[in-house]
């Protein structure tokens, strides 16, 4: 068992003999168990101090909220946390800061850190299926490093008016971790596409909310031409340590610029598809948006959903933190990170007025396709009193963030609004 | 530095109980006033997010026995209905139509393995969401 990067103190809980556990439930208190299993346990007083019930075995992952830092939890079973703007300042986003979207349990597997015996299968339209160890993965094909955004189709979806069903995201379902792996496209030219090929559909090991071992948690996948584009990895690693058990372990997608949930953790196999995929959370109206624009809280047919691929051109102020006190007359920093499901950016500006101007903000480049790229303003502001900073990214096509809540849709997908902060300047 | 030691507490709190999970902050954020539904407003009009109240952290605070849901004719059943897979929080987070309670009653039962309950208690139940974390009322 090894510990979180960046958090040697981290406890984490493997199984019922773990010292991490029992000291866990001791600080917590057996009283606070109902609420860790998110039911009630019935004579839980009579229960031997120590003793774990078998059904904490399969983990919310809730434990290893420990090791991160800040986040707010926006549900504990599945384990939903996102990260304050304030808090995503990093040019490569640290474990602690990263956001959680679970779907379903943390499998065993992950927990113990073991990736003994894990293959990753890849087959269906494909002339030679494969059935990969993570040593031939890595003796096989090329090893590459990079930063990449993920972002949950849902961030941002608070702002929806009416309110849309799922987690309450605001703006921190997002991060760019450094990761390595291979290149995806590589791992499905070796067995060998074959032209009937149009999709790909992802699947892992996590675990059902209901502990049903046999119902799929999540299997997404991409149109086949985003999966042979060289960005997308199969990544073992992040940020220079094996993948944390709340991220993947030990393998996982990271597809840039579509909604992190095709982003497949705990992979164990790819199955290219002769048609679009039809995996758990793939169909119905999950990760899907009306195919025309519709008026807020319309009911929209099953029939006019079509899947969510490019994620919106995107912008966070990361500093200063909302609120901050600043001094009149004085130049003070701001800064954030501008992303775009497209690929590269192309500018960024602020505004200090509620948006009657703007300025437009030092924008650095890309280390790689599809990481953020940080961005710069030195702001004054010219009296005493409260100001707002808008922030608007603008993509390649000139498409930018609107200042209200963009095309409404159902489940709340892919809303770009404006981030904005206050500022209180003083004399 | 107390704010930081009442927000490591608060937060600590949180994540021992698994409820209260939203930090209360004090500093302005703008953000705020734009989540978050308000009570009878219209779903059409697009004024409606710019009119919203920054309410999403001062829900009620709901009774702790049944994961805060709050108190009301067939909170138990929810309860004990939704728990067997997941938290409360999700429940709680919601502000939706009542076509859309009755479409994730559907895709529950037919696509996530949920163990229906006779028809009576499935009325209470969608009355109770329909009636608590509506966008409609």
């Amino acid at each position: 068992m090894t510990e979180q990067p960046g958090n040697p103190e981290t406890p984490r809980a493997a199984d019922a003999t773990d010292p991490a556990r029992r000291r866990f439930l001791g600080r917590t208190g057996l009283t606070a168990l109902g609420t860790i299993l998110g039911m009630a346990v019935p004579f839980e007083r009579n229960l031997p101090a120590g003793f774990v019930p078998a059904a904490l075995a399969q983990d919310t992952g809730l434990d290893l909220m420990a090791g991160k830092q800040g986040l707010v939890v926006l549900g504990d079973r599945p384990l939903n946390a996102e990260t304050p703007a304030h808090l995503l300042d990093d040019d490569v986003t640290p474990y602690e800061r990263l956001f959680i979207r679970m779907n379903g349990l943390v499998p065993q597997t992950a927990l113990d850190q073991d990736a003994e015996g894990w293959t990753l299968t890849v087959d269906g339209e494909v002339e030679t299926p494969l059935e990969l160890t993570i040593d031939a993965l890595k003796a096989r094909f090329e090893t590459v490093t990079r930063r990449l955004v993920i972002e949950c189709g849902g961030n941002g979806r608070a702002f929806f008016q009416p309110g849309t069903s799922g987690n309450q995201w605001t703006v921190g379902a997002v991060g760019c971790p450094e990761w390595t792996g291979v290149r995806l496209a590589d791992v499905l030219k070796a067995a060998g596409v074959k032209d009937s090929a149009v999709y790909t559909g992802h699947y892992g090991n996590d675990v059902h909310l209901s502990g049903d071992e046999e119902q799929e948690v999540i299997s997404r996948g991409v149109p086949i031409e985003k999966a042979l584009e060289e960005d997308a990895i199969i990544a073992w690693a992040m940020n220079g340590e094996p993948l944390p058990a709340l991220h993947g372990f030990p393998l996982r997608l990271v597809v840039p610029g579509y909604p992190a949930s095709v982003s497949q953790k705990y992979l164990n196999r790819i199955r290219v598809r002769d048609r679009e995929h039809d995996g758990a959370k793939m169909t119905g109206d999950s990760y899907r948006i009306p195919a025309y624009p519709v008026a807020p809280g319309t009911e929209v047919p099953e029939e006019d959903m079509v899947v969510l691929t490019e994620m919106p051109v995107r912008s966070i102020v990361t500093f200063p933190e909302t609120g901050t006190e600043v001094k009149a007359g004085e130049t003070v920093e701001v800064r954030g990170h501008a992303w775009c499901g497209k690929g590269d950016v192309a500018s960024v500006h602020v505004s200090l007025d509620f948006g009657q101007t703007w300025q437009e903000a030092a924008l650095e480049p890309a280390p790689n396709r599809f990481a953020w790229q940080r961005w710069r303003a030195q702001l004054t502001l010219p009296q005493h009193g409260y100001y707002e900073v808008w922030a608007r990214a603008t993509d390649q096509n000139g498409i930018g963030q609107p200042p209200l809540s963009p095309a409404w849709n159902p489940r709340g997908y892919a809303n770009n609004i404006q981030h904005r902060i206050a500022l209180v300047a003083v004399a | 530095m107390s704010r930081i030691i009442k927000t490591f507490a608060a937060g600590l709190a949180a994540l021992v109980l698994g409820v209260g999970l939203a930090v209360a902050e004090d500093r302005p954020d703008p953000m705020q006033a734009l989540a978050g539904r308000p009570a009878g407003a219209n779903p059409l009009d697009p004024m409606t997010a710019i009119r919203a109240k920054a309410d999403a952290g001062e829900a009620r605070a709901g009774n702790e026995e049944f994961g805060g849901l709050p108190d009301g004719a067939g909170a138990e059943e929810t309860y004990y209905q939704c728990v067997a897979c997941h938290s409360t929080e999700i429940i709680k987070q919601q502000r939706v139509t009542d076509h859309r309670w009755d479409e994730l009653w559907a895709w529950m039962v037919e696509e996530q393995g949920m163990v229906e309950p006779d028809e009576e208690t499935r009325a209470l139940i969608l009355t109770y969401l329909k009636t608590n974390f509506s966008s409609q009322r």
